[in-house]
């Protein structure tokens, strides 16, 4: 009784231990990354700069949207990836999340604007049904459906974990230019 | 500049908590010169770490915003008081927070305790390895020194809103200080375990630091539950989100242990047990602080983060754990007793108690790895949810209370003699039952579960009720502490019933000007104003309730903008009295100008915080008492 004891007093933990280090190391699982597809969701909304009306069907191809905003200090940081990305021609959507047009525009002239297109989501409605919960978070988008969804900070390493495989696997078009 | 000092000198302690460790490992622990070293280099440790921590204090409220963690949860605007409690309301900081008090409990221990405990030195050392692993994941995966260079931002991007809040402002402290609070018996265990004479009694020195642990941790627990119900909107007062849950697992270990621990102290009995849940509380607080951090399950408290936080939580836990356990196996035959523990006496119903507290243990564990596994396997997330829990702790519970109840009569290390007991117990079964009844008749009551819940918690009050009696007018003594404490647990469980039959709720449609009618209520929805405030907008709607005994009150929901973060929260309005909270809170407004309207009747929801503050009253007594008695 008292080996039994002795031994279970170990095997449990163990057990226990090893289950959460392989859940932590699979491949599927990434603190912040969601691979789950699905579809983009309908929208209508203006761009930033000129406040003309952009929709769901406007957006074509494979292209990275990423949520942001002039009061959120860790997109300050994300900046100058997303910049480093746009000079190598990968496409980046922005969508201005809860934002004043005015603060967001004076901070895109300060510190360089990495998006082709900007979409002003001022209620953030489009947000929400994308499923965003802050600033920023980065989607990988592909032929109307979302490939990738990753909240937090992009930084060359979440970049290299979670972006590079889904865009290699997925055969995205411009996946030869990463 | 000071950031840098600030980084530097944590990273300075972390030296001076390693040589601790070193010290106290290879030196004799039997010289006290040695012990007073150890004591004196733990101490400097610390105080270089606080003071490291009041810079960052100072940095915060100076608007400091090229510290990276600053400009991230402060704002200038804010009020200095939440300039403060920025600092934990993220990974981080509180992270950072977590440590201090970690050490704070062992320097208050290397300052009270005396230098002769053999056990002093090692105890030390084992704090100071475990403050080690702890800056090391501090200073290398989640460093709360970094700044933004050379270009600071002028403004910070403000707390999150439902974070401003007084009762957020104590509850993370007041938690972290009882999670590492069992830091000392953990300490004191794994000592005793390594020294190997089962002479020295470490029960005794431990109890007076587990029961302010434990004590902290009640009120921590309490303050969150609080804080849900009336600045998140929640509703309620314990919703089984898995953060609530890690709290409640060493919450329940350490109930187990402080009890247990009375029992080795006294007589030397159940000293497996007592050693083998000291072990576990930490591990659970442990497992706890991984659980959160790590990112691993979707919960409102949960961090966003990196992996390799996740890792070195899961290794550093892992390591500390199965040490630990490796050596509590290997001491095993030193912790048997020879004395066998009598068939109803105390010591016999304390040890049913920690049965079935392991048994509510490893079912949320259980409930919280399970949809962990089930991804694992099946990659789909599952949630597991109130009904999994309510079905194991609600009999789990009333059987605890029925033994708690026969406990009353036992004594330590005799069997029962029913007759000297005869009557207060007799007659507080027939008493609660007639109460019961009562109740049943007069409210309609008809769910068993619920009945049956009344029933033992109404025995546990009476029975009390006996025992105080006996103790004013016969002068019989017993523990006032014990006895305020299971109060506390028979009003719990009362409240608990009462709760979850009586409340209601609904959802209504109502215009401006309109009115509707609600359990007797009528709500008029008398007033809409806009409010602009210093960080944000708001919206205040002013409801008339007429109840049906005439009285009329005023309550004011509001949603609120901020606009730092876009973020809308909802402010609730509580019409408070003993025996129920009117509880509105402003959902939507439709097309047609109406506004969706969310309301409440919460029944004795007051009294589950009032059990447990009452627990927590009596444990913070008896460590008085404690204190006063060395």
């Amino acid at each position: 009784m008292i080996t039994f004891f002795r031994f279970l007093i170990f095997v449990v933990p163990i057990s226990l231990f090893s289950f959460l280090y392989f859940f932590i190391n699979d491949n599927d699982y990434y603190p912040g990354a969601d691979l789950r597809v699905s579809d983009m969701p309908t929208f209508e909304l203006t761009t930033l700069y000129d406040g003309s009306k952009i929709n769901n069907l406007d957006l074509k191809g494979s292209f990275l949207i990423n949520v942001w905003a002039s009061w959120c200090i860790t997109c300050r940081i994300e900046h100058g990836f997303l910049v480093n990305l746009s000079s190598k021609n990968i496409p980046i959507v922005g969508l201005n999340y809860k934002d004043e047009k005015i603060d967001a525009v004076e901070w895109l002239n300060k510190y360089e604007d990495p998006y082709g297109l900007i979409i002003h989501d001022f209620s953030g409605s489009l947000a929400l049904d994308m499923g965003v919960t802050g600033a920023p978070e980065t989607f990988l988008i592909k032929d109307g459906k979302i490939i990738a969804h990753f909240s937090g900070e992009v930084n060359k390493r979440v970049w290299g974990d979670v972006f590079i495989p889904v865009i290699k696997k997925e055969k995205v078009e411009w996946n030869d230019q990463i | 500049m000071l950031v840098q000092i600030a980084h530097f000198l944590s990273i300075l302690s972390t030296g001076l908590f390693f040589t601790t460790f070193l010290f106290s490992f290879f030196f004799s622990n039997k010289d006290i010169n040695i012990t007073k070293l150890i004591s004196r280099i733990y101490s400097h440790g610390f105080l270089l770490l606080l003071t490291s921590f009041l810079i960052y204090v100072y940095l915060a409220l100076d608007d400091n915003f090229s510290v990276l963690y600053i400009a991230q949860h402060s704002n200038s605007l804010l009020p200095n008081f939440y300039k403060v409690t920025s600092i934990w309301s993220a990974h981080e900081g509180s992270m950072y927070l977590w440590i201090v008090f970690l050490c704070l409990w062992g320097f208050l221990y290397s300052y009270f305790v005396s230098y002769e405990d053999v056990l002093k030195a090692k105890s030390l050392g084992i704090i100071s390895i475990i403050a080690v692993g702890f800056l090391s994941f501090l200073l290398l995966t989640s460093n709360p020194f970094e700044t933004i260079l050379p270009v600071a931002p002028i403004d910070g991007a403000d707390i999150n809103p439902v974070l401003q809040d007084p009762a957020l402002a104590i509850h993370p402290p007041t938690l972290y200080l009882g999670y590492v609070g069992f830091v000392i018996a953990f300490a004191n265990a794994i000592s005793f375990l390594l020294n190997g004479d089962k002479n020295i009694i470490w029960e005794d020195s431990v109890r007076i630091w587990s029961i302010s642990a434990w004590v902290f941790l009640t009120v921590g627990i309490a303050l969150g539950s609080w804080w849900a119900y009336y600045e998140l909107g929640w509703g309620g007062y314990w919703f089984w989100d898995p953060v609530e849950n890690v709290a409640l697992m060493p919450w329940l270990a350490a109930t187990a242990f402080i009890h247990s621990l009375s029992v080795s102290s006294k007589s030397k009995l159940l000293r497996i047990w007592t050693i083998l849940l000291s072990i576990m509380v930490f591990s659970l607080s442990l497992f706890g602080a991984f659980i959160v951090r790590s990112g691993i399950i979707d919960s409102v408290h949960s961090f966003a983060n990196d992996p390799e936080r996740g890792l070195y939580l899961l290794s550093f836990a892992g390591i500390l754990v199965i040490l630990s356990l490796a050596i509590f196996s290997y001491r095993l035959p030193l912790l048997t007793s020879n004395k066998n523990i009598v068939s109803f006496s105390k010591e016999s119903f304390i040890s049913i108690n920690n049965i079935i507290f392991g048994t509510l243990i490893f079912s949320t564990m259980l409930g919280i790895l399970y949809p962990l596994i089930y991804e694992y396997l099946y990659l789909q997330k599952i949630s597991v949810g109130a009904p999994f829990y309510n079905a194991i702790f609600v009999p789990s519970t009333i059987l605890a209370a029925l033994f708690l109840f026969f406990s009353i009569d036992s004594k330590w290390q005799r069997t029962y003699k029913i007759v000297n007991t005869y009557s207060p117990m007799i007659l507080s079964v027939i008493l609660s039952l007639l109460i019961t009844v009562l109740v049943a008749i007069l409210y309609k009551i008809s769910n068993l579960w619920i009945l049956v819940s009344l029933y033992t918690g109404f025995l546990i009050i009476i029975r009390y009720i006996f025992v105080i009696f006996n103790f004013f007018f016969r002068s019989k003594y017993s523990n006032p502490y014990s006895i305020s404490a299971h109060i506390g647990l028979g009003l719990l469980i009362v409240s608990i019933a009462l709760n979850s039959e009586f409340s209601s709720e609904r959802a209504i449609n109502i215009k401006l000007k309109g009115n509707d009618t609600y359990m007797g209520h009528e709500i008029n929805f008398d007033n809409l104003e806009l409010i602009k405030m210093s960080n944000h907008d708001s919206v205040r709607a002013s409801f008339i309730v007429n109840d049906p005994k005439g009285k009329r009150f005023i309550l004011s929901p509001e949603k609120r903008k901020y606009f730092t973060r876009g973020q809308i929260t909802t402010e609730t309005a509580i019409h408070a009295t003993p025996l129920k909270d009117i509880y509105i809170t402003l959902g939507d407004q439709l097309d047609d100008g109406s506004w969706i309207v969310n309301i409440q009747f919460n029944y004795f929801i007051r009294w589950v915080w009032f059990s447990a503050i009452l627990m927590a009253l009596a444990g913070s007594l008896l460590a008085f008492s404690l204190r006063r008695a060395n």
